[in-house]
């Protein structure tokens, strides 16, 4: 059966980065430069010709774009400057738009004034909440005991049910993300056994990343590893220990010491990650696209105010500290909230994900091979037909 | 007969020759020859240390005979004749003996081709034996050319030749001049207009005091030779003027250029029964026109441009139609241009972006957002109409190369690049001024590389496309080239001719006119007064067809004898 | 040692000696056993040519021209085409085998088809042996 080639697609594609894909002749050698394409998945160089040619059912069915870490190689040694990195990039924002079924993805990718504006709306409808709240049950002058303004166990409960929303939103587009790549195809001889047996890639690549350090360039995984796992041991420690963490005003050294790593942490992570791009220091860095700049400047001033409120709380300035937490607040929430179930904070759990499918797809492509292989022998052809 | 002189050279042709024939083996087999003087093997005979080494020998050994065993006489006989001419020895006293192209090119290595070569020497050094000093005739160069087909061509070599101040006469089937550029919008890869350039090459051939341009008329006989050409021209329209005149040319440029592929013969396109299916030259038209549409006037969304239609491919043309793929790059400029709205495909088979700025020219037709689909060169894409849901109004199914993808492409105009063929009659022309055709039915021309404008009769050259696909700056350089061969033998005057012909021997004639009949060239005349034939040799072109006729053994081909030949059979028989 | 004829080839210096030229830059192999001599037409193949060839020994000889209407002079291979059979039907009656003499038409561009005409010349003469008609024409009818 024929495919539709769609010419129309690569300019629903140019909002998401995707400016100079038509400039590829396919020389290939993107492909034979990058460390991680290898059959089944050979990339960038095919995702870019389903991209040239409009096969859009085909790109949302592909995990490759996920397995690249984006290192540059590919763009540096391109021939005609059609950035293939850059292109891995815009399909891996254009796949969050599909398998976000909310279409909010879409809608902040698309336009960054839709993303900003909703961040803005999120954070004045947060601030009017949190202080509202803060008026209704406490004083402002009182940053924690009886008459807090803020009652870390009210802040706690509130965290969680945030956390139940936005996982909610993230693991039905990981499923949608699954249906795609691996579900909807027939013919893929996938096994539960295979599911069960290759979990262990989902928390090793989450935590380590091991796949980016096998890039070219090992201090951008490192950065980028840093500034995960701080990201991570304060969203534990916020879901987990809020209320150690906001009592005082002494530092209690058993969550704090953690806390202050993670802090320094964001900030220089953050920090160089900007600075690269600001730069444009090498090819990963060259192109940004507005939601790369809205997330790293979110996380910048969500731990910027997270540190001044708890410096202000631990000066005994409560008034002050307080305000500091509706901001902080106020910004935290649209970052958790939109961020990361439509934009750029989503690929940690899409890329994890996505090298455990291709792991199982791999596995079972490779099973389907050796069942070819062993339909040869006469006799066998009703096995052969099956694995096709 | 006194004792012969004779110098054997082995070329080993760097390892062309020697990895096949054992070279040394040969040059001291030819050594016991009977009168071989000196036999040798070098590295590379036609060098210049190596037609020093001939020309040394002739000095020093007195050499009278120089046999070279080394590549086709059609590739260097000219190059050791004039070593031996500077050597002081007659040029028709070299022979050559072909172990290249003849032996070690198409034989395994080994004993069977060293002996064959070895054969082959024999058959050399036993001819040279016979070979006579020949000399050359001088005969006058009349100066004025005959230039058939007044395209791009044409009018370049008339114009290069008139502004040196010669006679050209500009033969012109059609009714006007410009040929096929004539029917183009923009050139590739500049996108200069073809227009400009034409009208501006018409006007001055046309004004030119030299010049005299023949609209409607053809050539229909050359009699003659290299210098001094008859062409009879006749004029096809009807008018006062007289059908038929003769003209005394010294050179002639066969200028006809190439016709298109007929599309229709493809049955995969629907050309012919889909309305918006179009052949290259067809779109031109419309670019010309102002108006990229389709045939019920809407304007086109999707454009497909197919590549080689016609060319590359084993049922119609094996070649490169060489133009098509830059043209097609025009063409999907100028529909960006004037539809910037439309989505432009480049369906091809490989992208020959050959010559200077094409491959820029590839690029930015690529920055531009052209969809380039690659299809096999087996396996042609296959045009249908779309269905009444789809927004476009065919499809086009690609095995698509370069995805391994079978794909359906929405198209609404198709645009076919249709390659170039040779035109119906250039047999016809072939025959008239004794020309060779390819395989395909181009014209050959004398050497591929060294000698690519002159043909294997003297005095007619060919330029431009119908020599062999070719665009306009190369058909251009070639018809320049062709102009600057001829101005270069009207400089010089004299032409000095082939020694080659044949000779009555009057005492052995019986005056039976036999080869009167025979002699195409009707070379050949009977003097009543001594009841004898003899050969008016500056007609004859030394095909030899009297001598094998005459029953009276009376006429010899000058270096084509009887015994030139029979002592060669002998020697590859010993 | 098997039989390897010899066969001497009149070839015509425009199209066949040029198609025998192009095998060798299209490096088509063909077998070792034809020996060239190349003439200006094949009309200048004099019939004593090809019965001094048989005479001295050659076990078959080809003649190839221009294709008919493709002649460098018009009209010689036309004339070539009419001499042949008749050489053939004299070599016939002096018992020399139908095979051993061929008159082909090669053009500039068939340097495969050259190679393809040796290799099967040279196989119907391996199975046709050698010729006898060194030992057995007595000299003295050809020498001229």
């Amino acid at each position: 059966m024929a495919i539709r080639a769609n010419p129309k697609l690569i300019e629903e594609l140019e909002p998401y980065g995707a400016e100079d894909v038509m400039k590829c002749y396919h020389c290939g050698n993107c492909s034979a430069v990058c460390p991680f394409s290898a059959d089944p998945y050979v990339f960038p160089r095919k995702p870019m010709r389903y991209l040239q040619m409009g096969l859009e059912d085909k790109l949302k069915g592909q995990l490759d774009p996920w397995l690249c870490y984006y290192c540059g190689e590919c763009s540096d040694q391109c021939p005609r400057e059609a950035e293939p990195g850059e292109t891995m990039m815009s399909l891996r924002r254009w796949l969050t738009s599909k398998y976000d079924w909310t279409g909010i993805s879409r809608l902040f990718y698309r336009s960054w004034r839709w993303e900003l504006g909703a961040i803005v709306l999120v954070a004045i409808l947060t601030a009017i909440g949190f202080t509202l709240f803060g008026m209704s049950q406490g004083s402002i002058a009182h940053y924690d005991g009886p008459d807090a303004f803020l009652p870390s166990a009210s802040i706690h409960i509130f965290d969680w049910v945030l956390a139940g929303v936005l996982l909610t939103f993230l693991l039905s587009n990981a499923a949608r993300m699954w249906w795609f790549t691996m579900g909807r195809d027939k013919d893929l001889p996938t096994t539960l056994g295979s599911y069960i047996t290759s979990a262990w890639m989902l928390p090793a690549h989450f935590f380590t990343q091991v796949r980016y350090s096998k890039c070219e360039h090992k201090r951008s995984w490192a950065t980028h590893l840093a500034l995960m796992l701080s990201y991570v041991t304060m969203l534990v420690l916020i879901m987990f220990f809020l209320t150690r963490m906001a009592s005082g005003p002494e530092i209690d050294w058993s969550v704090h010491v953690a806390g202050y790593f993670a802090t320094a942490g964001l900030l220089l992570g953050t920090a160089l990650f900007l600075r690269n791009r600001v730069k444009r220091s090498s090819a990963q860095y060259r192109h940004s696209h507005e939601s790369d700049w809205i997330f790293l400047v979110l996380i910048l001033i969500v731990a910027t105010t997270g540190i001044l409120q708890h410096i202000l709380h631990r000066s005994g300035l409560d008034v002050a500290a307080n305000v500091a937490y509706i901001v902080h607040l106020s910004l935290v929430v649209p970052m958790l909230a939109l961020e990361v179930p439509f934009s750029k904070w989503s690929h940690l759990a899409y890329r994890p994900l996505a090298m455990y499918l291709a792991q199982v797809r791999a596995t079972a492509l490779a099973r389907a091979r050796s069942g070819e292989a062993t339909a040869l022998r006469p006799g066998a052809e009703r096995t052969q037909a099956h694995a096709a | 007969m006194t004792e012969r002189r004779i110098g054997v050279y082995v070329c080993n042709c760097g390892t062309n020759i020697a990895n096949v024939v054992d070279c040394d083996a040969v040059a001291e087999a030819a050594q016991s020859l009977p009168g071989v003087a000196v036999s040798r093997s070098y590295k590379y005979m036609c060098s210049n240390p190596g037609q020093e080494m001939i020309v040394q020998d002739i000095r020093e050994e007195g050499l009278d005979r120089v046999v070279v065993a080394a590549c086709s006489p059609r590739m260097h006989e000219p190059t050791f004749r004039r070593a031996a001419e500077m050597a002081g020895l007659n040029p028709y006293l070299v022979q050559m003996a072909n172990i290249r192209e003849q032996c070690s090119w198409v034989h395994d290595p080994g004993e069977t081709a060293t002996d064959k070569a070895k054969d082959l020497v024999r058959a050399a050094v036993y001819r040279a034996a016979c070979h006579e000093p020949l000399e050359r005739m001088a005969v006058e160069m009349c100066p004025d050319t005959l230039v058939i087909g007044g395209g791009i061509a044409g009018m370049s070599a008339a114009l290069e030749l008139a502004d040196a101040g010669n006679r050209v006469y500009l033969v012109e089937r059609t009714a006007s001049l410009g040929g096929n550029v004539a029917r183009v919008d923009l050139t590739a890869p500049y996108l200069d207009s073809a227009r400009d350039m034409i009208v501006d090459r018409v006007t001055r051939v046309v004004e030119h005091p030299n010049v005299d341009v023949l609209l409607e008329s053809e050539l229909e006989r050359l009699d003659g030779f290299v210098g001094n050409f008859k062409a009879t021209l006749v004029r096809r329209s009807s008018g006062e003027a007289p059908p038929r005149q003769v003209v005394d040319v010294g050179s002639v440029v066969v200028c006809t250029g190439y016709k298109e592929f007929d599309a229709a013969r493809v049955t995969h396109f629907g050309y012919g029964k889909l309305p918006d299916v179009i052949t290259s030259f067809e779109f031109e038209q419309m670019l010309k026109q102002g108006r990229i549409e389709l045939k019920d006037g809407r304007l086109p969304q999707y454009v497909a441009i197919v590549h080689c239609v016609g060319s590359r491919s084993e049922e119609f043309h094996g070649y490169c139609s060489r133009v098509c793929c830059m043209t097609a790059l025009k063409y999907a400029h100028e529909v960006k241009s004037a539809l910037p709205k439309a989505y432009v495909s480049d369906v091809y088979v490989d992208m020959h972006a050959f010559g200077k700025g094409c491959e820029d020219f590839y690029r930015r037709s690529a920055e531009v957002k052209t969809l380039f689909l690659m299809y096999g060169k087996g396996e042609r894409p296959v045009v249908r109409r779309a269905d009444p849901g789809d927004d476009c109004e065919m499809l086009l199914t690609v095995d698509e190369q370069l995805s391994g993808e079978l794909i359906e492409l929405p198209a609404d105009l198709i645009i076919l690049m249709v390659g170039m063929e040779p035109r119906d009659d250039a047999g016809q022309v072939a025959h008239l001024v004794n020309i060779s055709q390819d395989k395909d039915g181009w014209f050959i021309e004398s050497h591929p590389k060294l000698d690519p404008v002159a043909t294997t009769t003297d005095g007619v050259y060919i330029a431009g496309a119908c020599q062999s696909p070719k665009d306009i700056p190369d058909s251009v350089a070639q018809a320049r080239a062709a102009a600057a061969r001829i101005l270069g033998k009207i400089s010089r005057g004299k032409l000095e001719i082939d020694a080659m012909y044949a000779e009555v021997d009057e005492d052995l004639c019986s005056g039976c006119r036999v080869c009167n009949e025979i002699c195409p060239y009707s070379a050949i005349e009977f003097d009543e007064e001594k009841r004898r034939s003899h050969v008016i040799s500056a007609l004859c072109k030394a095909c030899g067809a009297c001598v094998a006729t005459c029953p009276s053994a009376a006429i010899k081909a000058r270096h084509f004898t009887d015994a030139q030949i029979f002592a060669e059979i002998t020697g590859v028989l010993a | 040692m098997s039989f390897e004829p010899k066969i001497v080839s009149f070839l015509c210096n425009w199209c066949s000696y040029s198609g025998a030229d192009l095998a060798g830059t299209s490096r088509v192999h063909y077998k070792p056993n034809v020996r060239v001599i190349r003439v200006m037409c094949s009309a200048r193949v004099d019939p004593t040519f090809v019965v001094k060839a048989l005479a001295e020994g050659a076990d078959g000889v080809l003649v190839c021209g221009c294709h008919p209407g493709d002649c460098h002079y018009s009209e010689g291979n036309y004339k070539t085409m009419r001499r042949m059979p008749l050489l053939k039907r004299m070599l016939a009656d002096f018992g020399i085998e139908e095979e051993r003499v061929r008159l082909e038409w090669v053009s500039a561009s068939e340097g495969t088809r050259f190679a393809d005409i040796v290799d099967d010349m040279t196989e119907r003469l391996r199975a046709l042996g050698p010729s006898r008609v060194k030992t057995a024409l007595a000299y003295d009818a050809v020498e001229r």
